[in-house]
């Protein structure tokens, strides 16, 4: 009897396991955000073509780069998103192996700067977003075009900046560092935050998230502020009178790379993923939806929805990229000038 | 009969000897699931945490993020101005919160009482992220209050008052100060009828048995209220973060980068341990303040 039911027991394992391991998967670490646009789009027509099935694990960057190192011995993911920031801090921690790009038949489509946005092929820039300047062209009387403009005497008291803290902060210092004849290896930018404490008054607060912002706009309380394009249709939605603008010293841009984590157990299916996330079926699908900007140059997009996204030759062209990897290492340092700014000597 | 008699007079238990009378030393059976529950999810925790934080994990020596802590100019900043702030809104909220225990407590009305209490407690009963936001609505520049300050001229431009220590000040008072106004209502309705009627009879005035009876009894309600309303001042994060912003860096708001953003855990420990100690300390000068007072 007892024979007959461990005979039993491994009978029904073996089934479970052949049904479990007979669809082939792979397992994707990404943020919560669309998911029902992202079955659309993604998992949808790639199990219908490739017969691979999808596993999402979702969450911000921090807490599932915590999980990932984690599972560092044994992982369960096999490719993974994140902001350029905390895949260059993936490759830093050794939690990521390189893509062998001449297995992905969509790498030549898309722009060069995504190509290698953290070094050694670590990751690939599947989405690109840009970061200019937001007004209200009821309020201020002379156009915003530039960066210098936050300077400005008649804005004090109605602008926003970014906070260090946020995944903008830091390029943003970078960029200023330049602007204001900073040198481009001097990584202390001192600079930059000599200029910034002039106006730290002037400004109403540094936000913290893109939503904060959108409120502060709504609330009236502040006219001019740095924009991540990811927020510009929620800002529109607004109502107010706003203007985009793209400043002529150019807008920094962002990416959100895709990664295979080392020893990931189903590599083929992640390079299978990967190549298919390139194609143009899918950035043109996600760009229709707002879901992501395309990175694939064979998108073309139609004008409506190109205003609301990183698009456009001009728009492109001004995009300024700084190496992650160089913020991964000094943004702790730049954290902590920060607070000495903000708090004051 | 004689035994009874005792009982029915122990009902009345005032102190844990009395407990331990009636009970017997079962009572200390009485205490074990709460002992339990705090030990596992309190008690050894914070020990954890405060051994952390004695010890560096770098390995500079003991204490030495506590070194570090009183020498960087950031956190001693933040750290005095938390307290300064929490100070400023137990102050105000005892000075706004004891006439009205006052008045609650003396109210023979049981059903106006009842309103006037639950009044007191709505408060506490929403989401302190959304009363949060409602004072976005009610301090910003085109907000009530600033609206209303225009309206009758008072001033001419909108006054900035959000993200300042002001906005922080106000959003933590009313969030805390229920917490007072009951310690301070429930003090002073313990306080036996029987006394003041003596002191009135033996000729004192009112104001007489308000200053040498009322007061002294219920400033064990100033206490307690006094330590909830610090010690949830000191500690609150929702508040300093939404009015204060990035500007105004508080001990909470601090320790939330050094946790979430910098990954900086032995500071992290280090300002937890110094907000409990923080708090262990205002709670004993409390008493001291209160011992003090009452010879």
């Amino acid at each position: 009897m007892k024979r007959f039911i461990l005979i039993a027991l491994m009978v029904v394992l073996l089934a479970v396991n052949s049904l479990y391991f007979g669809v082939s998967r792979v397992y994707v670490s990404t943020w919560g955000f669309n998911l029902d646009l992202l079955d659309k789009n993604i998992s949808k027509p790639f199990l219908e073509k490739y017969g691979i099935e999808i596993i999402r694990e979702l969450g911000n960057n921090s807490t599932r780069l915590t999980k990932l190192e984690m599972q560092k011995n044994n992982p369960r993911i096999d490719v993974v998103h994140f902001a350029d920031y905390y895949a260059a801090l993936a490759k830093k921690k050794g939690l990521l192996q390189p893509i062998d790009v001449s297995k992905l038949k969509n790498y030549k489509y898309i722009y060069d700067f995504a190509k290698d946005p953290i070094g050694g092929h670590y990751g690939i820039g599947y989405t690109v977003f840009s970061f200019g300047i937001v007004y209200r062209t009821d309020r201020v009387k002379e156009p915003i075009t530039s960066w210098k403009d936050f300077w400005r005497e008649d804005l004090a008291g109605r602008i926003s900046l970014p906070d260090i803290t946020t995944t903008q902060g830091p390029a943003f210092m970078m960029l200023m560092n330049r602007i204001w004849g900073g040198s481009e290896d001097d990584m202390s930018l001192d600079v930059a935050f000599k200029k910034l404490a002039e106006i730290k008054d002037n400004v109403v607060t540094f936000y913290k998230r893109s939503s904060e912002l959108i409120n502060l706009f709504k609330m009236g309380e502040v006219w001019v502020a740095p924009v991540a394009r990811f927020a510009w249709g929620r800002l529109l939605a607004t109502g107010l009178p706003l203007k985009w603008v793209v400043p002529k010293e150019g807008m920094i841009g962002f990416l959100n790379t895709v990664s295979i984590v080392k020893g990931a157990k189903n590599l083929e299916n992640a390079y299978e993923y990967i190549d298919f996330l390139l194609s143009e079926e899918v950035q043109y699908a996600e760009a229709m939806d707002l879901v992501d900007s395309p990175i694939n140059k064979n998108v073309k997009l139609p004008e409506e929805v190109a205003e609301k996204l990183t698009y456009g030759e001009d728009h492109i062209k001004s995009l300024i990229f700084f190496d992650p990897n160089v913020i991964v290492e000094h943004r702790d340092e730049w954290i902590k000038k920060w607070n000495e700014m903000i708090i004051g000597k | 009969m004689d035994q009874e008699m005792e009982r029915d007079d122990n009902w009345k238990i005032e102190s844990f000897g009395e407990v331990a009378r009636v009970y017997g030393k079962k009572y200390v059976l009485l205490l074990l699931p709460a002992l339990v529950f705090l030990g596992v999810f309190f008690l050894v925790p914070l020990l954890i945490v405060v051994a952390d934080s004695i010890r560096s994990s770098e390995g500079e020596g003991i204490f030495f993020n506590y070194f570090a802590f009183f020498k960087d100019h950031v956190s001693r900043t933040a750290y005095l101005r938390s307290i300064r702030i929490g100070l400023w809104v137990t102050g105000l909220s005892a000075i706004i919160s004891y006439p009205t225990a006052l008045a609650i407590a003396s109210m023979s009305n049981r059903t106006l009482k009842t309103v006037f209490m639950t009044l007191m407690v709505l408060p506490l009963m929403t989401n302190p992220v959304a009363r949060t936001f409602a004072w976005l609505a009610v301090l910003g520049r085109y907000g009530l209050l600033n609206n209303l300050l225009l309206s009758a001229k008072i001033i001419e431009e909108p006054i900035r008052m959000l993200y300042t220590e002001g906005a922080v000040l106000i959003g933590l008072l009313q969030l805390f100060m229920p917490m007072m106004i009951l310690s301070i209502t429930s003090a002073l309705e313990n306080i036996p009828e029987d006394l003041i009627l003596v002191a009135k009879s033996l000729g004192a005035s009112g104001f007489q048995t308000f200053v040498r009876v009322t007061f002294p009894l219920s400033v064990e309600g100033l206490i307690i209220g006094g330590t909830l309303v610090f010690t949830g001042s000191i500690t609150a994060y929702v508040t300093p973060a939404i009015l204060g912003g990035s500007r105004v860096l508080m001990l909470s708001t601090l320790l939330y980068q050094k946790a979430a953003v910098v990954l900086d855990w032995d500071m992290a420990t280090t300002i937890a341990v110094m907000m409990f100690l923080t708090t262990l300390l205002i709670n004993a000068g409390l008493r001291f303040i209160g011992k003090v007072g009452r010879k």
